[in-house]
């Protein structure tokens, strides 16, 4: 047994620069491959909804006619299926995280803005959106923001 | 004799990380007995997990943050069992590499948290200090700090390069000898081992009756590792692998089981390294399961365990999963009896207590 056996690391850390970095006024070191966020480049789509019908979360809504494409961030777990499967590049992934909001929001990427603008369409705090309906599961009501995961309607309350 | 008094410990404590509760019987400090109470996180996983098996690769990495990637693994263990297909060793090793990595943040969270519950602030920040390295690793390989989103049913979603390999490497070159200081220090620092020697004793026969899995059955003298029976790149030529046990069965036996598995990892990572060649890293999979499929993976709490049983479309029939956190926190009823109450922290943590897993 010995006493003050992390002596040598004291006296190193009493020497040393603070391991943390300070927030504001220093960059966190986020690598290039982080996925952080989703963003689009509408003049390349072609409306082929490949990635509104593999997003694990149902965040992305696909609206040809009005030509946009809307996601709801807090839905978006960032996992980066939507530019796996896009056949034209027109999804991307920043590594820059979604900012933190205090309202429920979606973004709306319209082929009117420039290439990776959006709109930001917030959403009153009782309002539920009803998302697409996929075969084999009831239509699901769902406030935007929770996370619950659409189950069809025979198996409900069996588990 | 003294009056017995109940308490409770928890769910709210600044020792647990999560909610649980534990109702001591008190005879002045000495604890008689304990009840564990659980499900103050459960969210019904199973349920949600059976609904479409593809999206539950994304869906099973949440039900625990600091051994996620084993989650997945196990999960997609368990479909390409159903599925019938093999992977490619590329993508097994890979695999292997990414669940070390896990194992090293885990492992130096538990560590540093049951120095947390012993009162020791300076040990606990050195032990993240060290697990920030490697978590930041991950975050530059995967993408991301804590769900890694890597694997996909017969293989990896996208393959590491060739320069993401020499970054895993450097890394663990850097930090071994970090490592093998904080290794030192916790075997020779009196405060640790006066703290942790001969306290919340997990006798052998108490252990293969609770069937504790993972660091608390290998603390106790039981050498039950999953590892051993070489399921994703462990079970590749070349890969050698000896259990870490401790016949202790104290808290301190326990934490030195972790510690020299942080130590083990890197051996694993380097061997992994070592026989990764090219190889497709992806063995595409067509149509819906209609097998069962079992998944079994060593999670850094122990044995983790999938069972699914598919029906040929995209909403299986059932899954279940047994994690190892639900096998081992009952066995903590048994390490406390005689325990002095300051004492009742450092064992509750040395189980490493993971109560997403747990209630899932």
């Amino acid at each position: 047994m010995i006493l003050m056996s992390m002596l040598k690391s004291t006296l190193k850390n009493l020497f040393s620069h603070p391991v943390t970095v300070l927030y504001p006024f220093e960059k966190p070191d986020i690598p290039d491959t982080n996925r952080g966020r989703v963003v689009w480049e509408m003049q390349k789509c072609i409306w082929c909804r490949l990635c509104e019908k593999n997003c694990p979360t149902l965040a992305i809504t696909t609206d040809k006619e009005h030509k946009t494409q809307t996601i709801a961030r807090a839905r978006c777990i960032a996992c980066r299926t939507c530019v796996d499967v896009c056949p034209t590049n027109t999804i991307s992934m920043e590594s820059k995280y979604s900012e933190a909001v205090f309202l429920r929001e979606v973004h709306v990427y319209d082929l009117a803005l420039k290439p990776f603008e959006y709109r930001v369409i917030q959403l009153p705090p009782s309002q539920k959106v009803i998302l697409k309906k996929r075969p084999g599961e009831q239509e699901v009501k769902d406030e935007i923001g929770t996370t619950s995961v659409s189950a069809p309607s025979e198996g409900k309350g069996q588990a | 004799m003294s009056r017995v008094s109940v308490i409770p410990f928890g769910p709210q404590h600044s020792s647990f990380l999560e909610p649980m509760n534990l109702k001591l019987s008190l005879e002045e400090e000495k604890v008689v007995g304990a009840t564990i109470n659980i499900g103050y996180n459960h969210r019904g996983m199973e349920y949600a997990m059976a609904q479409d098996y593809k999206r539950t690769v994304f869906l099973c990495e949440r039900v625990c943050g600091i051994c996620s990637y084993h989650h997945s693994s196990a999960y997609v263990q368990a479909l390409e069992n159903a599925f019938n297909v093999k992977v490619s060793d590329r993508a097994n090793l890979i695999r292997t590499i990414m669940m070390e990595c896990q194992r090293l943040t885990s492992h130096l969270l538990a560590l540093g948290h049951t120095a947390e519950a012993l009162g020791y602030e300076n040990l606990f920040m050195q032990f993240f200090r060290e697990r920030e390295e490697i978590m930041m690793l991950v975050n530059r390989v995967s993408g991301n700090r804590v769900h890694y989103s890597m694997n996909t049913i017969g293989g990896l979603r996208k393959d590491v390069t060739y320069e993401q390999l020499k970054d895993i490497e450097r890394t663990v070159d850097v930090m071994e000898p970090k490592f093998l200081e904080l290794q030192k220090v916790i075997r020779t620092d009196s405060t640790f081992r006066k703290r942790t020697m001969g306290i919340g004793v997990l006798k052998r026969s108490d252990a293969e009756s609770y069937c504790v899995v993972g660091p608390v059955g290998r603390g106790s003298g039981l050498p039950h590792d999953v590892r051993l029976t070489g399921f994703a790149g462990y079970g590749v030529d070349g890969m050698k692998f000896q259990p870490v046990y401790y016949e202790e069965g104290d808290v301190y036996a326990r934490n030195m089981v972790r510690m020299d598995e942080v130590i083990q990892s890197v051996d694993l990572i380097r061997q992994a390294l070592n026989l990764i060649r090219d190889e497709p890293f992806l063995n595409p999979v067509k149509g819906h399961p209609t097998a069962e499929g079992v998944g079994r993976v060593e999670a850094p709490r122990g044995e983790l365990y999938y069972y699914v049983k598919a029906k040929g479309e995209v909403k299986l029939d059932r899954i279940k999963l047994r994690t190892p956190a639900f096998v081992n926190i009952p066995a903590i009823a048994a390490m406390i009896g005689g325990a002095q109450l300051a004492d009742v922290a450092p064992i509750a943590v040395s189980v490493d207590p993971c109560i997403c897993c747990c209630d899932r």
